[in-house]
């Protein structure tokens, strides 16, 4: 058994002191691996990280916790204080890098970027016309692009690969919302480039209004664990035991 | 003239993103005849209820019927096997 736990869109402030902690008292006998798919914060102020932090520990939570940051965690413009206070708490935070989680015999590798939006195939946005447009999906590019290479990094180190976003990478998770917005949640260069690299299951958040389950076009699991749409305090999945590789590679760390 | 019910809803809309009291993209809002409808989740009661105290100040002369949940995050050990 690999177990995995997830959940996104937390948004803890100052007014949800304890909501966390109350809702993660178990996770250590029931879960290997803690994954966080973005907006950890309400705004990403620093207070409201140490608060994620304090919430965590009050919960005595002691398995691993891999996270990526969401548009919540940058509305402050202090994102880097944001990850050097989750990161002094233990926790990994990956923005288009990745970390292997060694529980028992398996080797699991997290692929992470936040993603980005710019809508899905037959009605995205493209690099076209005024600055500001292709900044946007260029934007979008450039988080495929790192969480594609991440992918393809982690993967001879792992038995089980995961990608962890904060935008969604297909429309299917994102049914609930008004099509309209849909650019706005995610993007199929997303699992495009999951697609290509190759994972096991993607998480992301993002969507309050969506729906738990997908896949990508090329098969692969996805779940949006947006804290309002598994309505939890989270997730679990099993990943089960891997196959045999023809070739065993040491893991990293 | 009174302001169009689609300009309504997208000012409450900015409001509630950038209004420190609120700050949720997440709600949806509906004027229907002298009311407007509040939906979606809110993250503790008490945002519940400061999301309703901005809308208020903005809908002058409408009813807020504020319809929104709060967040369950109540432990669940189910697991959902991916095998």
């Amino acid at each position: 058994m690999t177990r995995v736990a997830a959940v996104a869109d937390i948004h803890v402030g100052v007014d949800s002191v304890g909501r966390v902690a109350a809702g993660m008292r178990h996770l250590n006998e029931r879960a290997d691996l803690l994954l966080l798919g973005g907006d950890l914060t309400r705004c990403g102020e620093p207070a409201e990280a140490e608060l994620v932090a304090q919430e965590l520990a009050n919960a005595g939570v002691d398995i691993p916790i891999v996270a990526v940051l969401g548009n919540h965690d940058h509305h402050a413009g202090h994102a880097a204080e944001v990850v050097g206070t989750l990161e002094d708490a233990g926790i990994v935070v990956l923005d288009g890098t990745a970390t292997t989680v060694g529980i028992g015999g398996t080797t699991v590798g997290i692929a992470g970027a936040k993603g980005f939006g710019s809508g899905f195939a037959g009605a995205n946005a493209t690099a076209f016309g005024e600055p500001v447009m292709k900044a946007f999906v260029n934007e979008t590019r450039r988080e495929a692009t790192r969480l594609h290479d991440a992918l393809v990094a982690v993967r001879p180190h792992a038995d089980r690969v995961i990608a962890l976003l904060h935008y969604s990478p297909v429309p299917e998770t994102l049914r609930g919302e008004r099509l309209e917005i849909y650019p706005f949640l995610g993007s199929h260069l997303l699992a495009e480039a999951i697609d290509t690299a190759g994972a096991d299951l993607v998480v992301h958040g993002h969507a309050h209004n969506g729906s738990e389950r997908g896949v990508t076009p090329g098969g692969i699991r996805v779940r949006n664990v947006a804290q309002p749409v598994i309505q939890r305090a989270y997730r679990i999945y099993d990943l089960g035991e891997p196959a045999l590789r023809e070739s065993p590679v040491a893991a990293t760390g | 003239m009174a302001e169009p019910h689609e300009y309504l809803v997208q000012h409450i809309q900015d409001a509630l993103a950038t209004d420190p009291r609120a700050r949720e993209l997440g709600v949806d809002v509906h004027v229907a005849g002298e009311r407007v409808v509040l939906t979606g989740t809110a993250a503790t009661p008490a945002q519940r209820s400061a999301i309703a105290d901005v809308v208020e100040e903005l809908a002058d002369g409408y009813e807020v019927v504020n319809e929104m949940t709060v967040l369950s995050a109540a432990e669940d050990g189910t697991i959902e096997e991916l095998t």
